[in-house]
């Protein structure tokens, strides 16, 4: 009796944990490049959610008029998004960084409202999703346990992209280079680094990181042009947790991130996201520093 | 006696400003209380008043972001309050308009000073994060709540006659006198606010924490402050808005768009001057409309946030004083 009552519930919660962990992976590729760009240069980026956006709105374009796979929106969208990234820093950024810090804060606000609503002015307020492609819409399953493979495709690419960008500013001279730029960008400059071209880079990472992971959500997420300020504040929510500027932790708090918007929202689902601002309330007032900060 | 003349003449008395500036004041006051009887197209009145009213936000707003010089990117939840308030208090217990007010201001200062403290502990961009996270919240929590009407809204219902107790009227002048009474009493509060102690303590935190902490000032305490009293402001506005509108929703008095939309008209005017917020409204609100009225006829949406979205990022890089900045410099170099 006890154990037949008691078994689907552990099945649900082993498989809602799994889905949480999957989701928690693309969380931590989308704070990746918040995160970097803080560390870099002090700046939070209001529109890193719209830079998710336009991956999105790529890989439904190649996907619904060029009746592309939406798989290959992903280098498209990578490339987009570094562009993207370059752009805003040399247009916007590198001139409201010596401003006064509410300049900054609407500086980046305008970006994310001026992407937004060009958005909104080329397709419309209309809710969007791609229905075509080789992992749309199909599952896997495990015994009890059935995924979307596009979600788990999703996350495994997360990943990888994340080891690699990882790896490139732990192993590399390109990434010492941007973590003395971090470190003291004064310091990194009368070393010789181009911390100009350091703070562009970064801006073109994160664009690129986070555009990628756009394309990877337009597979199974609906595409608005309202739906990146959903994801600013996941990002800004898992970079909290995380400690803004560190990428490990980015990673680790992308996973707690996902599991408990996927296990509050199993609940109360209305609500799923107002637990994710209220843990990143929580923890910018209670542990500014973040979890793993320094 | 003599204290209360001094701050009678605080709150009434521009002298410490040129005199072209309270000239100026005078005339556009003039201009506002003339305009009904000028101009009678219903549309026209409901520019003025939307001008008015976020003059009025922009007012309250400008304490915290301007003398204060933290970005609060909260405040939608205060006008939420307030119109919440106003509306259910009268959809439920038929109490008259002006009982509710109060009531509004109160939970507004309330619940800001019940998250100021933990929130006052960051600076700059967190804050303004923090800020705009409890926005979000109270904003889904009214969605998700029943007892609010959820996103369905409150509808006031419309009475038969005209009546004062509940603001309803049949013309707009009266809409236009009533909101430009509540302008001029903030205007004439924060003229009072600017010079009074709280404000000057204020304006020092701003300039330089270390320093002001350093004269025995109490930052954190003179931040709350504040922050409520600009809580306080916002919910004023925000039960103008429910009698005005007679139907709120929270995708229309809590929106984070709204948020930002009274932040900027500070900052476009000029943030932490006693002007800036109206030449800011001024700009913005019969921008908005126009850009509303005609790509409303266009079908195309987005290009007045996308405007909004160029004056923002231009201001940001090249006039961080926004409009107000540039008077002054003319001013300076005419001095010199």
């Amino acid at each position: 009796m006890f154990n037949h009552q008691i078994q689907p519930v552990m099945e649900l919660a082993v498989e809602l944990v799994i889905y949480g962990f999957l989701m928690g992976l693309v969380f931590a590729l989308i704070a990746l490049g918040l995160s970097l760009i803080f560390g870099v240069m002090n700046i939070v980026n209001f529109a890193h959610g719209e830079f998710l956006m336009v991956g999105m709105y790529i890989a439904f374009i190649l996907s619904s008029y060029l009746h592309l796979d939406p798989l290959f929106s992903l280098p498209v969208a990578a490339l987009a998004g570094y562009l993207l990234g370059m752009m805003s820093y040399y247009f916007l950024i590198h001139h409201i960084l010596r401003g006064p810090m509410v300049a900054q804060l609407f500086g980046t606000f305008g970006l994310m409202l001026f992407l937004r609503y060009l958005a909104m002015f080329i397709f419309t307020p209309d809710v969007r999703s791609i229905n075509q492609g080789i992992l749309v819409g199909k599952t896997l399953s495990f015994g009890w346990m059935t995924f979307d493979i596009s979600k788990m495709m999703a996350a495994c690419l997360s990943l990888l992209l994340f080891a690699l960008v990882y790896i490139m500013i732990n192993r590399t001279k390109l990434g010492r280079a941007l973590r003395a730029t971090s470190l003291d960008a004064e310091a990194a400059r009368y070393m010789g680094i181009d911390t100009k071209k350091m703070n562009a880079l970064a801006w073109g990472i994160g664009g690129a990181t986070v555009a990628i992971s756009g394309a990877l959500l337009a597979h199974f997420y609906y595409v608005t042009p309202t739906v990146g300020m959903l994801f600013t504040l996941i990002a800004f929510a898992t970079v909290a947790l995380g400690g803004f500027g560190s990428i490990s932790g980015a990673f680790l708090a992308g996973i707690i991130i996902g599991l408990i918007m996927v296990l509050s929202g199993q609940f109360v689902s209305e609500l799923k996201f107002t637990f994710i601002y209220l843990a990143f309330f929580l923890t910018v007032v209670f542990r500014p520093r973040g979890l793993f900060g320094w | 006696m003599n204290k209360v003349l001094q701050v009678l003449r605080d709150i009434f008395s521009f002298a410490d400003r040129p005199r072209t500036e309270w000239i100026g004041f005078i005339i556009f006051v003039v201009i506002i209380l003339i305009f009904p009887w000028l101009v009678k197209s219903s549309y026209a009145r409901s520019v003025m008043i939307k001008f008015l009213l976020f003059a009025l936000f922009g007012l309250g707003w400008n304490l915290i972001g301007g003398y204060g010089g933290q970005v609060d990117l909260g405040q939608a939840k205060n006008v939420g309050f307030g119109a919440y308030a106003t509306a259910l208090m009268i959809v439920w217990w038929k109490i008259p308009f002006w009982l509710t007010v109060i009531p509004g201001m109160i939970f507004a200062t309330a619940e800001s000073f019940a998250v100021a403290y933990p929130m006052f502990r960051l600076r700059g961009h967190y804050f303004a994060i923090a800020t705009l996270c409890v926005a979000l919240v109270w904003k889904e929590l009214f969605v998700f709540w029943d007892w609010t009407g959820g996103a369905r809204g409150v509808e006031i219902p419309i009475m038969p006659t005209p009546d004062f107790a509940y603001m309803q009227f049949g013309s707009a002048i009266y809409y236009h006198y009533f909101i430009f009474f509540l302008f001029i009493t903030q205007l004439l509060f924060m003229n009072w606010f600017r010079k009074s102690k709280l404000g000057y303590d204020l304006q020092a935190v701003r300039d330089n924490e270390e320093a002001a902490a350093s004269l025995g000032i109490n930052v954190t305490n003179t931040k709350v402050r504040a922050y409520c009293i600009t809580a306080a402001l916002g919910a004023i506005g925000g039960s103008f808005m429910a009698v005005y509108y007679l139907y709120i929703d929270p995708d229309f008095v809590m929106p984070l768009d709204l948020s930002i939309l009274i932040a900027m008209t500070v900052m476009v005017g000029g943030a932490g001057s006693i002007w800036g917020p109206i030449l800011g409204a001024a700009v913005l609100i019969p921008l908005d409309m126009y850009l509303g009225a005609w790509l409303g006829a266009q079908k195309r949406l987005g290009i007045d946030f996308m405007i909004y979205a160029m004056i923002m990022m231009i201001i940001a890089a090249r006039e961080p004083k926004g409009i107000w900045g540039i008077f002054e410099r003319i001013r300076r170099k005419r001095m010199r």
